[in-house]
């Protein structure tokens, strides 16, 4: 069953990775939308079948090595929003795109709680920003990311 | 819809290990180091979008070298040999100097390094992490590097070699808030240990004694303490120095000499150790190790 057209979904991940990675000016650091939890929710809510908890466990590692951060912490982050919205993907996959923004903030801003509080255990002191700055602009982004790989889905026929 | 809430229940045992599994990983990953080789594993399977996201900074400096005028090229030849000219004559004076210097120790039956070897690296990427100060390097335990070794640009120390892989290595700059190196002052020959602080800007000196003798302009050089620096590199020059009232201790900023946010090319440095078996045993441990992680991966 599974097909070359399930390679988009690694391929919209390894996209994510990318985007994660391309330098940009410091203070824009902690706008920095986080890809990987976005192009996870898209896929979780669409097909929770194909890609659940462990496509986030793995996707996380390769963000910590990315990073440079704790081996897990992203794991961590992205598992439980991962867990989340596949106990609630039903209900939002039929909302409209600006009520699913808000809650695609709510998750984002979960997943960056929890990498922010680890950061702060391991004493390093974030700013303010680092909290909201990448969830709000993730919230920004989400419709486009949302109809882009719907788009994508449609094309490479996937269900 | 009984299917979906079975889903729902049926995900909870696979997350709660997920979570305990994933925070065990990051309890291991700080206190020890077993997680090197999966690191480094995952560190090659990313190491060619490393390559492509330095892409268009790369072509970007091979465009502008391409398109250098004639007279540019000329000039800037031109200033290219007059500083070698200058240097090779300094570099002579050195030569005499280091020579004396050696000969001068040998009397005094006092071993020391003598030079460095250094391996030359290129800056791969900068970790996109807002908390930490980490580059990448483009070269890896192929071309002999090891963790720990340290890293200096022309103008001074900037960090630690803390990862490799075959063909790429992470280095932790002198900035980094959980970066720490002894340095002495070269005017008063106070030894102390110099912080990162996530500013790429400033180091931080704390607590040293309120009759500590330093001013502003005091240049720091590495002490060679820990073993991990060799001696004598330059690191910082002394920028503010505040006096804590209340604990009398006075505390102080530095300037790092390495240009850490805009060097691109890095020299490794490999300690030159010594033939004879004086040095102390966890110096030894560190060169000894190179090969066998370097095998390993």
């Amino acid at each position: 069953m599974i097909g070359l057209n399930f390679l988009v979904i690694p391929l919209s991940l390894v996209l994510g990775l990318v985007l994660m990675m391309i330098p940009l000016p410091e203070w824009t650091e902690i706008y920095r939308p986080d890809w990987i939890a976005l192009v996870l929710i898209y896929w979780s809510m669409a097909m929770p079948q194909r890609v659940g908890l462990w496509v986030a466990f793995i996707s996380g590692l390769f963000v910590d090595v990315t990073l440079g951060t704790l081996l897990g912490q992203h794991s961590l982050a992205l598992t439980i929003i991962v867990f989340i919205n596949l106990n609630f993907h039903l209900r939002i996959r039929v909302m409209p795109l600006v009520h699913q923004s808000l809650y695609v903030f709510l998750l984002l801003l979960i997943n960056q709680l929890t990498v922010v509080w680890i950061e702060g255990m391991m004493q390093r002191e974030p700013p303010v920003m680092a909290y909201f700055g990448a969830p709000l602009v993730g919230m920004a982004i989400w419709p486009w990311v949302f109809i882009a790989l719907r788009d994508i889905r449609r094309k490479a026929q996937l269900s | 819809m009984q299917n979906i809430f079975q889903q729902a229940r049926g995900n909870v045992i696979p997350v709660l290990f997920l979570i305990v599994f994933s925070i065990s990983l990051m309890y291991v990953d700080q206190r020890f180091s077993h997680l090197e080789s999966v690191r480094a594993g995952i560190s090659v399977l990313i190491s060619p979008l490393r390559y492509l996201v330095s892409l268009p900074a790369q072509s970007g400096t091979w465009i502008s070298e391409w398109f250098r005028t004639h007279n540019r090229l000329v000039d800037e030849n031109r200033q290219l040999t007059n500083d070698q000219r200058i240097l090779n004559a300094r570099l002579q004076k050195m030569e005499v100097l280091l020579a004396e210097n050696t000969r001068l120790r040998n009397l005094l039956g006092s071993s020391r390094k003598v030079a460095d070897e250094v391996i030359v690296a290129e800056l791969l990427s900068v970790d996109q992490n807002p908390y930490r100060q980490l580059i990448e390097l483009n070269k890896g335990s192929l071309d002999g590097l090891y963790d720990g070794q340290a890293v200096i640009d022309d103008y001074g120390v900037m960090g630690q070699v803390i990862h490799v892989t075959p063909n790429s290595s992470t280095v932790m700059l002198i900035s980094d808030p959980e970066h720490a190196i002894p340095v002495q002052f070269i005017r008063s020959g106070l030894r102390t240990v110099a912080f990162g602080n996530g500013n790429t800007d400033e180091l931080e000196i704390r607590f040293l004694s309120a009759t500590a003798n330093i001013k502003i302009g005091d240049e720091l050089v590495t002490s060679g303490l820990g073993g991990r620096f060799p001696a004598d590199y330059p690191v910082a020059a002394i920028a503010e120095i505040t006096h804590d009232k209340t604990h009398g201790f006075i505390s102080a900023r530095a300037r790092p000499k390495a240009r850490l946010d805009s060097s691109r090319e890095v020299l490794v440095i490999k300690p030159y150790t010594e033939p004879v078996l004086e040095a102390k045993p966890e110096e030894e441990t560190a060169p000894a190790q190179a090969p066998e992680s370097a095998s390993e991966q």
